[in-house]
Parts: C-alpha cells; structure tokens; sequence
C-alpha cells in the first residue's frame, strides 16, 4: 500500500514537471542538449502482461480467466542521436519505475508441487483449481538501438535490466485434491469452498533482465506513442525455489505517452 | 484506451490457451471400491493407507473360489483382471497400474467372514506407518484371536486422525504426533505401554487450511480422508459390526489438561484463548444400528439425543472429563434409550455396530482445545 501511495506521489511530481516544462517552453539547457545529440522524453503507461512459462507445461489444462490489473509504468528516456544531422541511428537509455502484475485462474492436473514452511516439507501432486497473484514493482533500465524510420515513426530494440523492490505472488488451491509424495499417496480433497493459501512473494528474484523492442509515433510535435514488448529471459523466482516447478518469464506489453522535449 | 486494454487481455488470453498442450493419461492407479456378485456380500472397505481392500461375507460363503470385480481410477487397469477367480483362503495380491503406465500400487485383497470381535486391549501392539513425506506414525492394532483354536482370525485396526496431521509434520518421528504408544503404564505392569493422546498446533501448515490444532485421538471406525479437509466433523467415521450386545465399558485413564484453552474462530481463521475455561478430555462407546444411510456414525450425530440409529451409550460425566492426575479406573454402563429393542436376528447378520471414541480434548472436532493436553488410556474393555 505504501509503495502504491510512493507511485502516486512520483506520478504526481512528474505530471507536474510536465506542465511547468510546456509552460516555460524549452529551457535553455534543453537547446544545449540538442546540439549535443540528446533528446529527452518522459513516459507513462500501462503494463498489460503476465508471468507465463513457456511453452505452457501439458499439467496445465485450462486458463480459466486472466485479468491484467491496471500495471502502471512512469519513467524518463534519454536518447543519445549518433549522427547529429539526420538522426536516423540512436542509442536510448531509459529509467521506467513500473509495476507489473497480473491474476489468473488455472486448472492442473497432477501438478508436482514442493512447499517448505517453518522447516517442514510437503511434496505432493495437486489436481485441481489454482488462483494466482502477482504483483511487483521494479526499476528497468533499458538500454535500446533507435531507428527513426521518418519524422513520425522510431523503432527501437535492446536488452534491460531490473531491480525488483516490492514482490507478491500468493493465491490459493482449491476444487481438486492433493496426493501426498505421487500419484500413488493419500488423497485430499478440498471441495465446498475448502482451499489452501499459499504465498511465494518472498521467493521472488530482486534481479530480472530481458529484451524489449517497439515502436513510437510522434502524434504531434511534443507528444508521442509508444509500444513496447518486454520480454524477460529469466525466471522470476529464486534458483533454489522448488515449489513452481517450471520457469516463470514475465512478458509485458508496455502502452503509454511520451512529452519530447 | 479501456477497449485496447481489454483487446490485448483477451489476446494474451487466446495466445495462453492455444498454447494448452493435450492432457497428459492419468497418474493414478486406484482401487475405488469393490463388489461380489450374488447376496453374499455384506459390506467392503478400501484402506488407503495400507493399500489393502477388506470384503466381508455372509458366514456360510466358501472362500475358495470367489470373484471379485473392482472399480479403478479411469483408464486405469487391474492384474488379474477384475472377476477372476481366486482362492481367498488367504489375501491375494493385485497390481493396479496407471494410465501412463508410469505408476502401480499392489493391493491385498482379503475376504473375511463376519467374525464376534473382542474388545479388550492394552494397547501393546503397534504398527508403524511411514507417510509420504518421511515421517513415521503409530497405529494401534488388536489381533484376533479364536478362543477355541487359536488361530489369528483378524486384525483389529483403531483408527486415529494421524494421517491428517502427518501431512503437516514432515519427516519427524511417533511421539510428535497427536496420537502415539507412550511407554508409560499402570503401575504393577512395569513393562507395559498405553496410548498417549496430545492435542497439538498444526502450526503454519494447519492454518493453511484453517485447521490450527489437532486432539489427539482413537476410535473404533475409519479416518476419512476425503472429508478431512471439506467436512473435518464426517472424516471421523465412527463404527464396527458387533456381533453382541454390550454391556460396561471400562478401563484407565490419566488426563491433564493444557495451559491455555484456545477457540477457533471460523470467521477470522485464528485461534482464540478464551481465559478461564479449562479443556476437558473424553471418552465413551456408542451402540448403534447400522442402516444403509447410516452405516457408521461421524462427529454430526455420533451423540445425537435425536438420532434414531443409537441404541445405547456409555460415556463420561462432566467430572471425569475434567481430568485424573492419576492412573483412574472408569467404569461406564451402557445405558439403553426408552423403548430400544435389540433384534437377535439383526445382531447375528451384522445389523449393530459398536463405537469407542477417545480424545484429549472434547472440542478437538472444532479445532478448539488446549495445546498439551495430554490423555493416557490402557487395560480398556468392553464387557458383553
């Protein structure tokens, strides 16, 4: 909650330093960058993805329902353009404080799962409905090639790194049963609202990197359109997190504005 | 915007569910339930636990060439094959394999006649389970024995909620769990053992399904697991045919009730100690008739003033409820509710059934008790 309330308040300031920024028109210093190659742009959004493993594992049988949540996303770019004239060639560094989250509804079937708490372990297979939410909060650094196709339209592509701060992942089982240790142990059913909670938030990684790469349409002359796809190549819980047994990567679509200085 | 949004969910969506790969064959090599053909079969019993099917028959059956049919897990199949014929002199073996060939469990398969059982036990005999998390538990069991010839006729297996609690307690050993053979006896039997029941937390795995605390507890009847965690109250199935009428119901028990007696509030999923109010143990045996809708009674009805099928109860007053820091004899009548008859016919074909239930504490089915009371039981007896 508090790190919504953060998000806010940085929203808030941005927007602000927007304004005041249109206001004055371009500050001096703004000049001085452009004769130095640099252009400034800041950026807001939304994030609309999930954390999937890829391929989706045969134990998955059904993604019942998703929903995105509203993954807002507010940060600055930097590009740097190498040839100064026609500024075709470009390299973009970018600061994007971001959410991402998302929450599902699954079903699966013989699922092997393996959960430690308070030093006592429970391996088994679970059947049945799982619901699931993920939340994080993180700083990206993308650092992208841009090409400017023409005035309006840019392409850009590059790896990013990110530092995870704020990590939720946590939901419940329910309508299924568990077999304890395999498929040959004790059955459980949980049926009539029965359900077991569960919550890996802490198993989260801190670290997560990946490639993005989209397009931006210059609408008028300081407001533009972005599309990003983020694709991260790691997975997002820790190595010696056993309990999801496959990779988790987070694919996001970030769709958004940017004011060009 | 909000359109654009929900467009791209939904094609996160299509693109997630075009990648649901087809269903893996079934892992699960079950044996659901058994049958025998023609009227001889009086009732049968999957145990999971053990991995053994009981099937019991009329008393004049002939053992020896009987064909059983069984319902598996589907796509499941059996070796030798359902309605085979088979000498069932002794337990015989069945392989149950998997769908995707990748699992087996092997069954013994026993087909008992309807025996009188002898309720008498010192509690010295115990059988160790090992549970699929590489724990160990105790289970209690009583050999019977034919007064005439000797012979072990059956094995009388009491019934506890261990197997519930062992999916909380890892790879630890007996005497953690809520019910185990405690080297502690009564005085003049120096080598002799009882059985100890201690309510225990569930600790972070039990409140994760809103069961924070497990009494320790025996009984005549069958641990249910596939209610333990829906209808916690119907996974005690409480009940064995009994071939007499009972008529006293004694034995010893020492109890001492834990510190703190905590309640389990249903709404906010968490245990509250409610000051003042002591734990109590409790112990009785029920008589009652076994009906195709009731064959054995649950922690619902099990004492039920209003429930038709109970013919007579033997239980604990108030007082020895509240405890007995020393070894305490008791010595319970069955006492009969108005105008109950007992149909000698019903009673020889298997129609009444017996109960004994023990437990540390008395709101142990709702989750509320004291963590550490602690009941011991021994030399108990049901006299006919």
């Amino acid at each position: 909650m508090n790190n919504k309330k953060y998000l806010l308040i940085v929203a808030i300031i941005l927007a602000n330093a927007i304004v005041v920024c249109a206001q004055t028109d371009r500050p001096t210093s703004i000049y001085k960058s452009i004769l130095l190659g640099l252009e400034y742009e800041l950026n807001a959004g939304v994030n609309i993805g999930g954390a999937a493993p890829l391929p989706l594992p045969a134990e998955i049988r059904s993604i019942d329902s998703y929903s995105p949540n509203l993954n807002l996303y507010i940060g600055g770019t930097v590009t740097k353009w190498l040839d100064m004239d026609k500024k075709k060639w470009g390299v973009g560094v970018a600061l994007r404080f971001e959410t991402k989250g998302m929450e599902t509804k699954a079903m699966v079937k013989n699922y092997g799962m393996e959960i430690i708490k308070a030093d006592t372990k429970l391996s088994g297979r679970w059947t049945g409905r799982v619901q699931t939410k993920y939340q994080s909060q993180q700083l990206t650094i993308p650092v992208t090639a841009i090409y400017k196709i023409n005035s309006r339209w840019k392409v850009n592509a590059g790896p990013y790194v990110a530092v995870v701060f704020s990590k939720d992942f946590n939901g419940y089982v329910y309508d299924g049963y568990l077999r304890e240790g395999d498929p040959t142990g004790l059955k459980w059913p949980f049926s009539d609202g029965a359900r077991a909670t569960y919550d890996f938030g802490d198993e989260l990684q801190s670290f997560q990197w990946g490639f993005q790469g989209g397009v931006s349409w210059r609408a008028f002359k300081r407001f533009s359109v972005n599309a990003n796809l983020a694709w991260g190549c790691n997975d997002i819980f820790k190595k010696t997190f056993k309990t999801v047994s496959f990779n988790m990567y987070p694919i996001y679509l970030n769709m958004g504005f940017g004011y060009i200085f | 915007m909000r359109i654009l949004s929900m467009a791209l969910a939904l094609a996160f969506g299509l693109a997630f569910v075009s990648c649901i790969e087809k269903e893996p064959l079934n892992a699960e090599c079950d044996i659901e339930g058994a049958s025998l053909s023609g009227e001889i079969l009086l009732n049968s019993d999957v145990d999971d636990v053990h991995d053994s099917v009981t099937i019991v028959v009329k008393n004049y059956v002939n053992v020896t060439s009987l064909a059983p049919e069984f319902k598996l897990t589907p796509g499941a199949t059996i070796c030798p094959a359902s309605g085979t014929v088979r000498n069932f002199t002794d337990a015989q073996e069945y392989t149950v394999t998997s769908q995707d060939g990748l699992w087996r469990k092997t069954y013994k398969v026993a087909v008992v006649k309807n025996n009188p059982i002898v309720l008498k036990s010192g509690f010295e005999d115990v059988r160790l389970i090992t549970t699929s998390q590489g724990g160990k538990y105790d289970e209690f069991i009583d050999i019977q024995i034919d007064p005439d010839t000797e012979d072990h006729v059956s094995t009388l297996v009491w019934a506890s909620g261990n197997s519930g609690f062992a999916l909380t307690n890892g790879n630890k050993p007996p005497e953690t769990y809520p019910t185990y053979q405690a080297a502690y006896s009564l005085p003049g039997e120096p080598d002799g053992k009882c059985v100890a029941m201690v309510t225990r937390s569930t600790g972070a795995w039990g409140a994760l399904v809103g069961k924070p605390l497990a009494a320790g507890n025996l009984f005549i009847g069958k641990f249910d697991p596939s209610n333990a965690v829906n209808n916690p109250l119907q996974a005690t199935q409480f009940g064995m045919t009994f071939l007499d009428v009972p008529r006293y119901f004694s034995g010893y028990y020492k109890y001492t009730p834990g510190e703190v007696y905590q309640r389990f509030n249903e709404s906010t999923n968490k245990l509250e100690a409610v000051p003042g109010k002591k734990d109590e143990c409790n112990i009785y045996a029920v008589f009652f008739e076994s009906t195709e809708d009731m064959k054995r009674l649950d922690g619902t009805n099990v004492l039920s003033d209003d429930n038709p099928n109970i013919k007579a109860v033997a239980r604990f007053s108030s007082e020895q409820r509240r405890g007995a820091s020393e070894w305490t004899y008791f010595h319970l009548p069955f006492v009969f509710r108005d105008g109950v008859q007992i149909d000698p016919e019903k009673l020889a074909n298997g129609g009444y059934s017996i109960a004994v239930v023990m437990t540390s504490s008395i709101d142990g089915d709702y989750f509320s008790g004291a963590i550490g009371s602690t009941l011991f039981v021994d030399e108990i007896e049901v006299k006919i």
